[in-house]
């Protein structure tokens, strides 16, 4: 599984912290409140169980008073309920069985004891708080069962909301830290644009200065970078120009030198017309090999992209490579296509010299448009382009075996390499594949671009 | 016009490299030319005052008068045909040279059939039917390709031979669209070159028979088709 980026991981760990802290206060809150509601409503108790118990020792000082009537007299209201042991005898208000057996024998004999006390208890399933008080008279204790249902309800709302509340304040913590860190980011996002345009080749592109001072010295930082990529990527193309223009007079008169020479090789002996002819065609060969390096370190610019005829492009390189018009396939919506037309005809010439060369032929040449993408497909009738060489053969003077064992065209060794540093330009690639039916098959991609 | 009459053709060699001199001086006199060499613009110049050549050859890099200037200074004395052949190849040395009036650009190393094959193109005279007086007129422009001569509202026009043999061209195509590669075909006898020879050409060419070059009304470009004439 891959990391999660720093902006998820940002807001993770806020609303981790928030989690943390909200259900935390949720928490003591709760506790507190209960703690406070049960003494408050047991304070209550207690008070009105007195109250009562006065009562109830008042109505049974006459000797005929009826218990019950007078525990029926008790103003006790829905949630507390009498009880009188008398004698060894329970008197309540109505038949319950179940509300004296709740009652704790550990607070019963306290009580019987003469010592008022108070319990809580469970009674079928609902919380109490059992209040005993020693009447006046010996064998006659007084209790009063008061319900702590109303407070269970009050603290299950309680903690639904405070739940709530804890939830809630997690995830606005999220959300908050999720829009912070972005803007916190923002700079960096700020630099992967800029780092972006600059990989499509706009070395122009530099961050705007920014006036933070924690963000100033990144920026800085960046354009500098930026300034001195350039720099030296001019000095190299500089270079390249150069030493190409340095090797071109020496070559001059090579080239020229070597041509009187051919011309009288006739007149020459055997070995002085073979060694004449090895001048002249090796003086032939480095003239390609200086101008491929040179469109080489040019190729590596930009490509102006204009709104070119295709077929005519194609058209254009097969009569400079000598490859017959019949052999070109034009698909159905091919018309015109932004691109830099010298360019794109230098890759297809080198593209049908390679085939030509290389490839015994070139059998067939076809143009497609699919989805949004212009295919230019050559296919050779050679032996096709073994696995291990499909990289190389693009790589600058990086030849196949078909290559090394050809005996004319340019094998300046830059063919390829001129047609994938094109394609590049464009945003397209070029690859190598096996053509059905046997031979090799090359494909040069060019995506849609809006020309500048 | 300048050309020659059936005899051989002279050239004019200004290069500055003595070996490159030497050996275009060999393989040139081999293909049947006459060559007169010379290792400066200044020499060149007294050069060519002594005796016009056919057709002349210019480095751009020399040691004092610059090529580009010796071009210039070459084009106020004659219409001869100037062949730049240069180590340098940015657009903006082949644009300076061929605007200061050179007819045509040729990037080291260049091969011998290639730089004759150039310099033949250059020579060859407008092809008129014999005895017959051609005249293409367009409102206030007379061209009358037998005599060489080009007239704008009766004044006469001098044009190079290069830009005289393009005019023709495109009168001979009046009302058609000439591409750019067509052009430098059947004028320069380039079979794939330096389309910027055109365009320069064609700049040149207005600014002699148009009224107001900024405002062309014979000389017409068709974006991204070529030039007609009308």
């Amino acid at each position: 599984m891959s990391r999660p980026g720093l902006r998820w991981r940002v807001t993770l760990l806020f609303a981790a912290g928030a989690l943390l802290l909200s259900t935390g206060l949720a928490f003591s809150t709760y506790q507190l409140t209960a703690r406070h509601l049960l003494s408050e409503r047991e304070r209550t108790a207690v008070r009105a169980a007195y109250f009562d118990a006065a009562t109830v020792r008042q109505g049974l000082s006459g000797d005929e008073a009826d218990v019950v009537d007078v525990l029926r007299s008790l103003d006790t209201g829905q949630s507390r309920r009498p009880l009188l042991h008398r004698g060894g005898q329970w008197f309540a208000r109505s038949a319950d069985d179940g509300l004296t057996s709740a009652i704790p024998s550990a607070l019963q004999s306290l009580v019987e004891g003469d010592k008022p006390a108070v319990q809580r208890v469970v009674i079928a399933g609902e919380p109490a708080l059992v209040v005993g008080v020693p009447l006046a008279r010996a064998g006659e204790d007084f209790y009063e069962v008061q319900s702590l249902v109303e407070v269970k309800d009050t603290l299950r709302t309680l903690s639904a909301n405070l739940a709530a509340v804890a939830i809630a304040a997690t995830l606005a913590a999220a959300a908050l830290s999720r829009l912070i860190s972005g803007r916190a980011l923002r700079p960096l996002q700020d630099v992967v644009d800029a780092a972006t345009q600059i990989s499509k080749g706009d070395l122009t592109v530099r961050m705007r200065p920014s006036e933070d001072p924690d963000l100033i010295k990144l920026t800085q930082a960046f354009n500098t970078m930026v300034t001195e990529v350039s720099e030296r990527i001019d000095r190299d193309q500089r270079f390249a120009a150069d030493v190409s223009h340095e090797l071109r007079s020496p070559l001059q008169t090579l080239t020229a030198a070597s041509s009187v020479l051919l011309r009288r090789s006739a007149a020459l002996d055997e070995r002085s017309a073979i060694a004449a002819r090895l001048v002249s065609e090796e003086a032939a060969r480095f003239t390609v090999l200086v101008q491929g390096l040179l469109v080489l370190a040019r190729a590596e610019t930009r490509a102006t992209l204009v709104s070119t005829d295709v077929a005519d492009l194609v058209s254009r390189a097969c009569q400079r490579t000598g490859v017959p018009l019949d052999l070109v396939e034009v698909g159905p919506g091919v018309t015109t296509w932004p691109l830099d037309a010298s360019r794109i005809e230098q890759c297809l010439v080198n593209l049908m010299d390679n085939g030509r060369y290389h490839g015994g032929g070139v059998v067939a040449v076809t143009i497609a448009l699919t989805a949004d993408m212009l295919v230019f497909t050559v296919d050779d009738g050679g032996p096709g382009v073994p696995l291990d060489e499909r990289t190389v053969i693009f790589d600058r003077f990086g030849r196949g075996r078909a290559a090394h064992s050809r005996s004319e065209g340019d094998g300046s060794g830059l063919g390829l390499a001129l047609v994938t540093q094109h394609a590049a330009a464009h945003g397209g690639q070029i690859n190598v594949l096996d053509r059905p039916g046997g031979g090799g098959r090359f494909q040069l991609t060019l995506p849609r671009v809006a020309p500048q | 016009m300048e050309g020659h009459d059936g005899g051989v053709t002279e050239l004019l060699l200004i290069e500055d490299d003595d070996r490159i001199r030497e050996s275009l001086t060999l393989a040139l006199e081999d293909e049947g030319y006459t060559v007169a060499g010379a290792a400066t613009a200044e020499q060149g110049l007294s050069g060519f005052a002594e005796r016009a050549a056919d057709v002349v050859l210019v480095d751009l890099m020399l040691p004092g008068i610059s090529g580009f200037d010796c071009i210039r200074e070459l084009r106020k004395r004659s219409d001869v045909p100037i062949v730049v052949v240069s180590a340098r190849e940015d657009t903006h040395d082949i644009v300076a040279a061929l605007e200061a009036g050179a007819d045509d650009y040729l990037v080291k190393p260049v091969a011998i059939k290639e730089l004759t094959a150039r310099v033949r193109a250059l020579c060859r005279r407008i092809a008129t039917p014999v005895g017959l007086t051609t005249l293409w007129t367009f409102d206030d422009l007379t061209i009358n390709p037998g005599a060489g001569e080009v007239r704008l509202g009766g004044q006469e026009v001098g044009l190079t031979s290069t830009e005289f043999k393009l005019l023709c061209e495109l009168a001979e195509h009046a009302g058609q669209v000439l591409s750019r590669g067509q052009l430098l075909k059947r004028v320069w006898g380039h079979e794939f070159g330096d389309e910027r020879v055109v365009d320069v050409h064609v700049g040149r060419l207005r600014r002699k028979v148009e009224v107001d070059p900024g405002d062309p009304q014979h000389v017409l470009t068709l974006r991204g088709l070529g030039y007609k004439l009308r």
